[in-house]
């Protein structure tokens, strides 16, 4: 039955969003987005299965080609970060601070 | 039959793959759980008969996009004592799974909602390269090549992002 | 009805574009282009010159209507109309305002010409004329006025050029000053006439607030109201018109240059109270009580100017008591409701008045701005013309027979013994002769006798002729203008009184003959004896005296000016800096400080939040998405 393929979607999408606030390592934040968009995807390809129409698979192709974008410069600014302080860690970089 | 049982197997996979990524020290113990989480959602492409995008999750995303997250993660050279200590992980997951616990729940609910359909799988004339092609190059044309454009942008950006700069140190 | 002519509203214009001129043309060019004298001199006397023309023909356009009906009017435009109170910026020529309109324009006329001559070598000679053009142009506003509202824009408008012109010389700080103490004074004074405005709008204004519908309905004011009205109004007058207890800044006054003087403080401003008491006379002969107060006012302070004017020794000084003092008899006139008499008292005065000031500053023109009556002296064979102008002005100022000063002065002084009086009438007949002292003290002293400063004397000379036409011409007029109202026991027809009728509500008194010859009688000997007294005592030169006693105090104007400055002035500054030190910081800074401290603290809690962590920020998100998921999943139950 299809729905459990959303429901998966689900968890797959919340267990996502837990990796990114819970976590410090940097790597792990940003696979943890990749993460939902894939829930993201698979949620697109159940639906575009319900109705018989292609556009849900069009659609997560477009996002494995944003991902893959997001992939490249998030890689690069995490060099950068890298570069700077020399630490993986989300909680030095607090220049926000108010 | 065999459908459901390849269903289950593929999403307890997956499950504990994205458990494993969340709860691993080290991002190279994560990456290696999050490829196994993307090879079982790709075996649920192909339960769900789109047989391009299986195959471009297994190409794309656990081929070129996992392994340039590892190659970074090799390059860096991660020490143990690089990274961070996390005491209170366990702590913040916990109450991370309770503030997203609605959520779920709500998507849950919406989800209920909609009407029971069957995951037969559909060989012909669906989710095939041919049928991706022809909607892309039609009704998809202008994003398609919005996305080029973007993938143009993303390739300078990474390469001045990274690149050496002697002049702005 | 009356006729509506469009160029009523150009009298004022004219001198007022003048005014905005010379102003620009002086404030833009002065350091760059330097115009000559002349050319500001004639640029400046086109408006007053324009304006006598016009008041020329309004003069005849007037004597062409019926006495019923003589009256023109323009209603330029809406100023505002707010419920009931709907103000034009209206004018209205009658016989009273025409009276004001010609003696105002040919006079100012006059003093824009002298002022040419005397102000010669004055670096600031542009802007002085732009001062006075703007001042006549008020003064013409507050003539014509048809309206107590219009009156009143006028009646500060003449104020603020009256503070700009004393202050002319503002090097001097003790000008500026003088400056402030006139406008000062006369700003008390005004808000006396604002509350009479304000009563009497209350009281009758909802019908038309313009003179002719307030005419017309005065019957509905009831006594009390009007009582208020006429004593606030008069508040205005005694401020304006220098009268007690507000004379005070028109002695300070005389530091202006000396046109001002003549022009302003003698023969139009400081008639303006009179002016307008007259305008109101509809009201004021309804409250007979007002009257008397008024012309108890006026007698009393003519008394009390006389007495100091008969111990001043600056030339000015002297005149200004004097002016003072005339007030006050035509204030006197007025209360006693003889309107059309203090109103040709006005007219006469200026003539007269003028002449002397003119003359005056024609004196300290010759003498290099030397102002002190015992350093002067003998200058009748040096000055021909000045002092047979002057000598004609001061028979006129003391009521000599039959220059014009006797027939008004003696007018006044008769309508106060026909209506009975008797008080106002004897203290007037004592001021007629000390009037009479003071003013010929001051001609023995500054023409007669040998010069006390015998090298200034060596430099002075005649004035040009600029200066010295105006005071001839004025001298005509101080001359024959008592002829205009020659009343019927000299074979007159009063003309004046007659042409002013239909303006003002004024009874008559039919008084028996033998009163009219004993107030002729007595102003006669009282002139008689001032200058025998004067004569005798600084005919032959005289040295400068000391005084003792009353004379010193006198001489110090009871020390009036230092009470005021004791009673008043020192607690409005004690209250001023109690509230400046204390008050202020307390009270009204600290709410506002504890406001924005208020605000800080708020941000402060606030800032709590910001840690700077995206980690932190994206945890705000998810909380902020869940509760609205608990919202959506309780709505879609």
């Amino acid at each position: 039955m299809i729905h459990n393929y959303l429901f998966l979607s689900i968890i797959l999408f919340c267990l996502g969003i837990v990796g990114v606030i819970s976590r410090r390592n940097v790597f792990t934040v940003f696979m943890s987005i990749e993460l939902m968009l894939n829930a993201a995807n698979l949620a697109f390809v159940a639906f575009s299965r319900i109705h018989q129409s292609m556009d849900g698979h069009v659609l997560a192709m477009m996002v494995m080609a944003v991902a893959a974008a997001e992939a490249a410069l998030a890689l690069a600014v995490v060099i950068l970060l890298h570069k700077h302080k020399s630490k993986l860690d989300t909680n030095v970089f607090s220049l926000l601070k108010g | 039959m065999f459908a459901d049982g390849l269903f289950l197997v593929f999403a307890v996979l997956a499950v504990l793959g994205a458990a494993g990524l969340i709860l691993f020290r080290h991002p190279m113990n994560g990456a290696m759980s999050f490829v196994v989480t993307l090879i079982a959602l790709a075996g649920l492409y192909a339960l769900l008969s789109a047989k391009l995008i299986f195959a471009l999750q297994l190409i794309v995303y656990a081929g070129a996009i996992m392994s340039l997250i590892v190659f970074i993660i090799m390059f860096l050279n991660i020490q143990p004592s690089d990274l961070p200590k996390e005491e209170t992980k366990l702590l913040y997951i916990i109450g991370s799974m309770i503030a997203v616990f609605p959520i779920g729940m709500f998507l849950v609910k919406i989800v209920k909602s909609l009407p029971k359909s069957s995951t037969e799988i559909i060989g012909n004339n669906f989710g095939g390269v041919k049928q991706v092609g022809l909607l892309l190059f039609k009704d998809w044309l202008v994003p398609f090549e919005i996305v080029s454009i973007l993938l143009l942008v993303s390739l300078i950006g990474a390469v001045i992002l990274a690149g050496k700069r002697e002049a702005v140190k | 009805m009356g006729q509506s002519v469009n160029y009523l509203g150009l009298i004022p214009l004219f001198p007022l574009l003048g005014a905005v001129l010379i102003g620009l043309l002086h404030v833009f060019f002065s350091t760059k282009v330097k115009f000559s004298e002349k050319f500001y001199g004639i640029l400046a006397c086109v408006g007053p010159v324009l304006s006598f023309i016009l008041a020329l023909k309004v003069f005849i356009a007037l004597k062409a209507l019926p006495p019923e009906s003589r009256y023109l009017s323009h209603k330029a435009f809406t100023w505002f109309s707010v419920g009931d109170l709907h103000i034009d910026m209206g004018f209205l020529a009658d016989p009273l305002s025409c009276l004001m309109l010609l003696f105002v324009t040919l006079i100012g006329t006059l003093i824009h010409v002298y002022s040419i001559g005397y102000m010669g070598g004055d670096k600031n000679y542009g802007k002085f004329f732009a001062y006075m053009n703007l001042f006549l142009g008020s003064m013409l506003v507050l003539v014509l006025g048809d309206s107590p509202v219009v009156m009143f824009v006028g009646w500060e408008g003449v104020g603020l050029c009256s503070y700009l012109l004393i202050s002319f010389y503002s090097e001097d700080t003790s000008n500026v000053l003088a400056g402030n103490k006139a406008f000062i004074v006369n700003r008390i004074g005004d808000l006396g006439f604002v509350l009479g405005m304000a009563f009497l709008f209350w009281g009758i204004g909802a019908s038309g607030f313009d003179f002719l519908s307030l005419k017309a309905n005065v019957g509905n004011l009831t006594p009390a109201v009007a009582l208020a009205v006429c004593l606030l109004l008069f508040v205005g007058a005694t401020g304006k018109s220098a009268q007690i207890p507000l004379y005070v800044w028109l002695p300070d006054a005389m530091a202006g240059p000396t046109p001002v003087s003549a022009l302003i403080h003698a023969a139009t401003m400081v008639t303006a109270g009179v002016y307008m008491v007259a305008r109101f006379s509809f009201i004021y002969s309804t409250v007979e009580l007002a009257g008397n107060i008024v012309a108890w006012v006026g007698i009393l302070t003519a008394l009390l100017a006389a007495i100091f004017g008969m111990f001043q020794d600056d030339i000015k000084k002297v005149l200004a008591y004097s002016t003072v003092s005339q007030l006050g008899y035509m204030f006197a006139g007025v209360g006693v409701a003889a309107y059309s008499a203090g109103i040709f008292h006005v007219f006469t005065h200026a003539f007269f008045k003028a002449l002397l000031f003119l003359g005056a500053g024609s004196v300290i023109y010759a003498l290099h701005h030397q102002q002190n009556i015992w350093k002067m002296g003998g200058l009748k064979a040096k000055m021909p013309k000045t002092y047979l102008t002057m000598m004609i002005g001061a028979f006129a100022l003391a009521g000599c027979p039959p220059f014009s000063g006797f027939f008004s002065k003696d007018e006044i002084l008769y309508s106060a013994l026909a209506t009975g009086h008797y008080g106002i009438w004897m203290v007037g007949v004592l001021v007629a002769g000390m009037t009479a002292y003071y003013t010929f003290r001051m001609i023995f002293v500054v023409f007669h006798g040998t010069p006390r400063d015998q090298e200034a004397f060596d430099h002075a000379h005649e004035s040009p002729s600029v200066m010295t036409v105006p005071l001839i011409i004025l001298a005509v007029g101080a001359l024959f203008a008592g002829f205009l109202n020659l009343p019927a026991i000299f074979g007159g027809s009063q003309m004046v009184t007659h042409w002013l009728a239909p303006s003002l509500s004024e009874h008559h008194p039919h008084a028996s003959h033998f009163l009219e010859i004993l107030a002729i009688g007595t102003s006669v000997a009282a002139f008689a004896i001032g200058i025998k007294i004067a004569y005798s005592k600084f005919g032959q030169g005289a040295p400068e005296p000391e005084f003792k006693g009353f004379a010193e105090f006198a001489y110090h104007k009871f020390y009036v000016d230092e009470l005021y400055h004791a009673i008043i002035v020192q607690p409005y500054k004690a209250i001023g800096s109690i509230i400046w030190k204390t008050l202020e910081p307390n009270v009204t800074d600290s709410p506002v400080k504890a406001a924005s401290k208020l605000y800080m603290v708020i941000g402060t809690a606030f800032k709590v939040f910001q840690v700077g962590y995206v980690r932190i920020y994206a945890i705000y998100m998810i909380l902020g998405l869940s509760l609205m998921s608990l919202f959506l999943s309780q709505s879609l139950n």
